[in-house]
């Protein structure tokens, strides 16, 4: 970090001064540390992420608090998405990438041996930035997750030993869709493929069948930026219907929507450091970094 | 919407030159299909049309394509039609163009001075520099009618004037060989019509960029039609000369169908070619029942081992190995194995399959050499399939915390199946047809007696294997062993075919099991495509 800036502004927000030489560590963690009520539903510390030799997370502590909405902000390339995929540990699908430091999910450690990943990922659903729904109808779509997890059996030998789950499977897919208010729009036509619906649809549909398996943790990535405005607007009501249950944790470019839907937001800058955290009101209309300040009034970034 | 000024960008909508394009482009589509016709032999060379020979006849058609496009050309010079030609065809029609006169003159060259190259060679070379210039050197509406043009006037005239037609033949002194006019004047006009095609079409659309490219799309769709009709052709000759042999016999209410239990006859159609044994004493009509079952047999036994393997191994491949030199190896070895000649398959099933399962020639050897065949397309067309799943299917399944074998069996499989029957098909098609393994692994009698009776063979016995098959370990026929036997044998047992006779009717029928299993194959794509895609 070749700028650096003066702890003054951590007693004082609302003055910044960019000149004196302190370590910038110090009022990095100051700047970084935000205090909220109750424990973390997630606490991050110290995470390095490494693709082959570049490394593109340095030293990223940070709490995210249940039922609220978190988002993370900045540049293209500032490692906001590589921390979301650490959260579930999608980075292990990246084989360069190497990730080293500590993720506790409800004070459980994530990133230990005898971590059941399938478990996880159960306790940590997540969206895609471009909709992907699976090439199969409306229904399965829903359905698929609890069906592979075993809670739902529909199959034949279901079905001829009288245990069939049909009941149930309807039951879950009209909840799943209600929650993600898609069901009006598609409920009768629960069988038609799931890759006739409109982008937005498709988008809220990932969301249902991420729901349908009743995470406690959802991770968005840039969740609404291949969508019409319209379509934005509902995914962003939905977004903060959801943190009314779930603790979401949405990567967004946009910084209106980080203002409109985040309960705290996140300042990621160029080089994979996370520069500032604080409540969303704070960071938008008084961010203590003076390269904070920089990109969110277009500065920079 | 009177007020509308007409600008460069919205030309007149039909002009003279429109309407004359058009109607060479006609002439040029009538005189190829009628050159066609006459190669093809559906019309006699010596067949009159309104008193015209035909061969004058397509003399007459090029004539005709040649004024029209001299005209078109020069009236677009003198600006009487309205184009947009670029100032030169550009080298390369000129070099086509130079080719095509170097030819012309090289033949006028032999036929009027001699075979000696002294003497042609120089006419040839005066004819092709003069081509090229003539393409090159004027405007473009110019230099792409008037030497095709000429060309087809001067063809054209010869035909019409007789100094080329049916009696004449062209006997060079290099070649022993004899070109009977009847057959080189159809192919010489065949290609005379492309030229005007060609052209017609440039100048249809009023030169410049957009004639050359309905040019472009003139010759490229005589391409597509001349490829279907060889399709045809071969089709319509199969077709032809078994039919005959096929329909033998047949009737639609003269056999009898017993009904099981109850002993009763009912009218039932009648197919003796396909439904008959091809030896035996009391067979009337021999048939090629053996040949289609064994047929049959074999290519699901093929498809049975090749196609889980072929799976399993692409899936191998692609999700869990390591991407590279392993994944490389085994690449360049399964392009390797596709493309290793049949009777080396078939060496190897002789010398190691042979001596181990059955001690001679059997169906179940022969099953394992064709899907030793199969294998590596299987493979290679799976691989594709599954590389084009994306990626992002992977992603979501990983989040919702699925398993990665439980992701492969229910989403990537099914998006690959469509393109792995793809595969399936194609191979299908090719082992369907081999001929060369089964006469070393395969093949039994020449004129079988019996159908290969595999499904009711199966005896259960004390010692290991416990399970037997004597049908699967004996020899028997398959539909192309069954022609080659039939085509390569001295004389055919039974009176009411010859040789050839029985082998066009068996070719027919390989051709229609091969189609039939073509149609299982698409049906089979289209089912899995639709239940991927919103249909």
């Amino acid at each position: 970090m070749s700028e650096t800036e003066s702890r003054n502004s951590t007693a004082q927000p609302e003055q910044r001064v960019t000149t004196t030489g302190e370590s910038s560590e110090e009022v990095r963690e100051a700047w970084t540390d935000y205090q909220f009520a109750g424990d973390a539903k997630i606490a991050a510390e110290d995470i390095d992420v490494y693709y082959g030799e570049e490394k593109a997370l340095q030293s990223v502590s940070l709490d995210v608090p249940d039922e609220s909405v978190t988002a993370l902000i900045g540049p293209s390339g500032c490692g906001k998405s590589t921390f979301l995929r650490c959260l579930n540990r999608m980075n292990d699908r990246i084989k360069s990438a190497s990730v080293d430091g500590s993720v506790t999910l409800d004070s459980e450690e994530i990133y230990s041996d005898g971590v059941n990943l399938v478990e996880l990922r159960k306790r940590v659903g997540m969206v895609f930035q471009e909709p992907n729904p699976f090439p199969k109808s409306i229904k399965d779509n829903i359905s698929y997750g609890p069906r592979k997890h075993g809670d739902l059996d529909t199959g034949l030998l279901a079905r001829l030993l009288g245990r069939d789950d049909t009941d149930e499977e309807h039951e879950l897919v009209e909840r799943a869709l209600r929650r993600a208010a898609l069901w009006e729009e598609v409920n009768d036509r629960l069988d038609d493929n799931a890759l006739g619906l409109s982008g937005g649809q498709q988008q809220r549909l990932c969301i249902a069948r991420c729901l349908a398996v009743d995470p406690d943790v959802i991770l968005m990535d840039e969740p609404a930026s291949a969508l019409d405005p319209i379509a934005t607007a509902k995914i962003e009501d939905l977004i903060e219907e959801l943190a009314e249950e779930y603790a979401v944790v949405v990567v967004t470019h946009n910084m209106q929507q980080a203002a409109r839907i985040s309960d705290q937001t996140a300042v990621f800058l160029t080089g994979g450091e996370l520069v500032e955290y604080g409540e969303t009101d704070q960071i938008f209309e008084h961010p203590r970094s003076q390269r904070v300040e920089d990109y969110i009034t277009g500065k920079f970034g | 919407m009177s007020n509308v000024n007409r600008t460069e960008l919205a030309t007149a909508d039909s002009t003279t030159g429109d309407l004359l394009s058009l109607g060479v482009l006609g002439a040029a589509v009538l005189t190829f299909v009628g050159s066609w016709l006459l190669l093809l032999q559906w019309v006699d060379e010596a067949a009159t049309v309104a008193g015209l020979p035909v061969l004058n006849l397509l003399g007459v058609g090029l004539v005709v394509i040649g004024g029209g496009l001299a005209f078109v050309g020069v009236g677009s010079r003198l600006d009487y039609v309205d184009t947009a030609p670029s100032s030169t065809a550009g080298v390369v029609v000129g070099a086509v163009f130079g080719l095509l006169w170097a030819i012309l003159g090289g033949l006028v060259g032999t036929l009027a001075l001699g075979d000696a190259t002294v003497l042609w060679l120089p006419v040839a070379a005066v004819f092709g520099i003069g081509g090229f210039l003539g393409a090159v050197l004027p405007r473009e509406d110019v230099g792409s009618t008037i030497p095709v043009a000429a060309i087809l006037l001067l063809l054209g005239g010869f035909i019409v004037t007789g100094g080329i037609g049916a009696g004449w033949t062209w006997s060079p002194a290099w070649s022993s060989a004899e070109f009977p006019g009847s057959e080189l004047v159809p192919i010489l006009v065949v290609f005379g019509t492309l030229l005007g095609a060609w052209s017609a079409g440039k100048a249809k659309e009023g030169f410049g960029a957009e004639g050359r490219q309905a040019g472009a799309y003139y010759l490229i769709g005589s391409v597509v039609f001349a490829m279907l009709a060889v399709l045809a052709l071969l089709i319509a000759f199969i077709v032809t000369n078994g039919l005959q042999t096929m329909l033998t016999g047949t009737s639609l209410f003269g056999g009898r169908l017993t009904v099981p239990f109850v002993g009763v006859g009912l009218p039932w159609p009648e197919f003796p070619f396909l439904m008959n044994q091809t030896g035996g004493l009391y067979v009337e009509i021999p048939g090629v029942l053996p040949a289609v079952v064994g047929t049959l047999w074999l290519v699901f036994g093929a498809v049975s081992f090749a196609v889980p393997l072929g799976i399993g191994a692409a899936v191998f491949l692609t999700e869990y190995a390591e991407r590279g030199r392993f994944t490389q190896v085994v690449e360049i070895a399964t392009n390797g194995l596709w493309s290793t000649p049949s009777i080396v398959f078939g060496l190897f099933g002789l010398a190691f399959l042979v001596p181990r399962i059955s001690g001679g020639n059997s169906i179940v050897v022969g099953q394992l050499v064709l899907g030793f065949m199969l294998l590596p397309l299987v493979l290679i067309t799976s691989r594709e399939a599954i590389l084009a799943v994306p990626d992002a299917h992977r992603d979501a399944s990983a989040a919702l915390g699925v398993t990665k074998w439980q992701t492969i069996r229910s989403v990537v499989l099914p998006a690959a199946m469509p393109g792995t029957i793809t595969g399936v098909i194609l191979g299908v098609g090719r082992i369907a047809g081999e001929t060369a393994p089964l006469l070393l692994v395969f093949g039994g009698s020449p004129y079988p007696s019996n159908t290969p009776n595999v499904l009711t063979s199966f005896t259960l016995t004390a010692q290991p294997p416990f399970v037997t098959n004597e049908a699967l370990l004996s020899p028997a026929s398959a539909l192309p062993y069954q022609l080659y036997s039939t085509i390569t044998a001295g004389v055919f047992p039974k009176e009411i075919f010859t040789n050839t006779e029985f082998g066009w009717g068996t070719a027919l029928v390989l051709l229609l099991v091969v189609v039939g299993l073509y149609a299982i194959g698409v049906g089979s794509r289209l089912y899995f495509r639709r239940k991927l895609h919103h249909e």
